[in-house]
């Protein structure tokens, strides 16, 4: 490599190095501004702000509308993410291992959710929920939850599934093991690390999502980021960015969740 | 459920005696328009080992993969101890396995993964452990027990999954090109250790090479596999010294193989008089008919060369036009004059042997027993 080459080089090396900065600015500056001002004492969003205050914390806790809506986030999270694990692996295996016939259309399918525009989803789902007689309830924003974490699980388990040779289930089950014991003692120990991050992934996603549960839920299926958004479209206070900070708080957890315990899980 | 796991671990101690009979008759395998396997039938003795050997895509892993019950036959029937094993699900035929590239489960350590058909046959802690420390000690890797399989050798994790494979006593051992992963040295070492492991074992050994050097040390009998079919199963020797197709020649050892083009009839000593293509003419011995269309064949070994040749009963002269020492024997490629046959040539150099240079006039020769007939 000639030395112009190399000057070259270490130019566009600092151009990429640059990029990411300010990629990584531009994402991480709107979330430091939330989180500044919600620590303030005063009445309205003021940006920078120019005291500490845990005011809005306290208010946010002691507000029973934000109570309930989040223990609505968790139980559809929960669920909606267990559901989508479930139906995660199973079409995974189908697949990747069963090879069954119209897997590339199943495994197209499974990816959808995560990149179609979820309103298609919603308007969709909102005649079928009332049909099932499921408008309004937990149910409803569970199932669609579901269906929008459901890439994520499938995705990891694939990748997992794919890295090892399935002469490993073969071998399993020339030792004696059936089906389900290959399963229960091979498959799934191999592929839990992949299992706990598209789980937390799905519950992840159903914790941020808005345009679903606008359609779907009712005043006691309530989540809290359909309440933020009720809050925004009445009033502006930093109660809210209390509230988002929040959510950022259990999300970056769930995320480093998803990144370290698979590693945890590898090494023991 | 508990019943049907204590009925088969006690089949399994009803068969550790000895290795199964096993029976196949016109099995096959068809996807779509293409015969993987054409029917196909052989019977394997109890205790035999059983090597298939031929080049990749001629049948025979899709023939271990029938027998062991992940790959469904098109048709036919494999019998073992006088029961069709064909409807049974792969994790009831109680056949032990080793593949090419191990299949250890990397989740469990090597005591785990040796213990695991036990623990899947739900037999007694301390037995497990007894079992796998004799098991363990079998396969000299008793100091492994506690160690990941990512933490071994490829020869350790073979004689692991030998270990593994082995430890519930089944009748039947199958091996799909097990040391195909290993290098040379190691690969020699394994084949001891494999041969003294079946003769402990006492279990029949169905093994599939593409190594012939592999199948002659450890078989008792080989079937040689082409395009889905066994064109010839017989003991490494007679595979060698009496193969009847081009083919088989061929595939096992080297062989020089000429065209006949005419031959006399039958004489009372059972010799009769051929022409190869090029004019040479030979007198072999032979129990068929050395006719036209068919090729007389011989081994390099069997040729004799330097003075000893002129009083043989086929002795030409020949010119060298090849010749390499390679440790243990001289190797040569020899022109016979006047015919332009080209011949292999290997000689065993004792001390005071002759190296033949390439260019010099050589004779050459060989008796009416060393040339043999090929039907095809």
């Amino acid at each position: 490599m000639s030395v112009s080459e190399k000057r070259l080089w270490a130019a566009w090396s600092r151009f990429l190095t640059g990029l990411v900065g300010a990629i990584l600015i531009g994402f991480l500056v709107p979330i430091l501004v939330v989180v500044a001002v919600s620590f303030q004492s005063k009445s309205y969003l003021s940006f920078p702000p120019n005291d500490f205050s845990l005011r809005w914390y306290q208010q946010f806790i002691g507000n029973d509308d934000y109570r309930s809506a989040i223990l609505n986030s968790m139980m559809i999270g929960a669920s909606a993410a267990a559901l989508a694990t479930v139906a995660g692996i199973s079409t995974a295996l189908a697949v990747v291992r069963a090879g069954a016939p119209g897997s590339a259309i199943v495994s197209a399918l499974s990816i959808a959710p995560a990149v179609l525009p979820q309103i298609v989803l919603a308007i969709g789902l909102f005649p079928i929920s009332v049909w099932l007689g499921l408008q309004g309830t937990l149910w409803a924003v569970i199932l669609a939850h579901a269906v929008i974490g459901l890439p994520f699980p499938f995705i990891t388990v694939c990748g997992a599934l794919t890295s090892y040779s399935n002469r490993i289930e073969i071998a399993s089950m020339t030792l004696g093991a059936n089906a389900f014991q290959t399963f229960r003692l091979i498959t799934f120990p191999m592929i839990r690390p992949a299992v706990i991050a598209g789980f937390i992934f799905a519950f992840a996603a159903s914790l941020d999502e808005l345009v679903l549960a606008l359609f779907l839920s009712s005043p006691s299926t309530r989540t809290l980021p359909l309440l933020l958004w009720e809050q925004l479209n009445f009033q502006v206070t930093p109660e809210i960015a209390a509230a988002a900070s929040v959510i950022l708080a259990v999300t970056s957890l769930l995320i480093l969740a998803a990144t370290l315990l698979p590693r945890l899980d590898k090494d023991n | 459920m508990l019943q049907m796991v204590s009925r088969s671990a006690t089949t399994a101690e009803s068969r550790a005696a000895g290795g199964a009979a096993v029976s196949i008759h016109n099995l096959c395998k068809r996807y779509n328009n293409f015969e993987a396997v054409v029917p196909t039938s052989v019977e394997i003795a109890s205790g035999d080992f059983f090597a298939i050997i031929g080049p990749s895509g001629s049948g025979k892993s899709t023939l271990l993969g029938m027998i062991a019950g992940y790959i469904d036959p098109s048709a036919g029937r494999i019998v073992v101890d006088g029961r069709d094993i064909v409807p049974e699900p792969i994790y009831r035929r109680n056949i032990g396995m080793v593949f090419q590239n191990y299949a250890l489960f990397p989740h469990l350590s090597v005591a785990q993964n040796v213990a695991y058909p036990l623990k899947i046959r739900g037999v007694a802690k301390d037995e497990i452990a007894k079992r796998v420390r004799e098991s363990l000690a079998m396969v000299r890797l008793e100091a492994f027990a506690s160690r990941m399989p990512s933490e071994l050798s490829g020869g350790q994790q073979q004689r692991i999954a030998l270990a593994r494979a082995s430890i519930y006593q089944p009748s039947i051992l199958l091996m799909d090109e097990p040391l195909g992963a290993l290098d040379k040295n190691l690969r020699d070492e394994m084949q001891e250790e494999i041969k003294r492991f079946q003769q402990e074992l006492g279990a029949t050994v169905i093994y599939v090479t593409h190594d012939q050097q592999e199948a002659a040390f450890l078989a008792d009998r080989i079937a040689i596999m082409r395009d889905g079919a066994m064109t010839q199963i017989g003991s490494p020797r007679s595979l060698y010294e009496q193969p009847k197709s081009r083919f088989v020649a061929e595939f096992l050892g080297e062989a020089s193989i000429f065209p006949i083009k005419t031959a006399s009839a039958r004489q009372a000593d059972q010799t009769c008089r051929i022409t190869l293509e090029g004019g040479t003419e030979a007198v072999i011995r032979t129990g068929e008919d050395g006719g036209p269309g068919r090729f007389a064949c011989i081994r390099p070994e069997r040729i004799t060369i330097g003075p000893k040749a002129r009083g043989l009963a086929n002795s030409f002269t020949g010119v060298v036009r090849e010749s390499l020492y390679t440790p243990g024997s001289i190797r040569y490629r020899v022109e016979l004059k006047d015919a332009g046959c080209l011949l292999k040539v290997r000689a065993l150099p004792q001390h005071n042997t002759e190296v033949f240079e390439t260019g010099s006039s050589v004779d050459i020769g060989w008796s009416v027993d060393d040339m043999t007939i090929l039907a095809e």
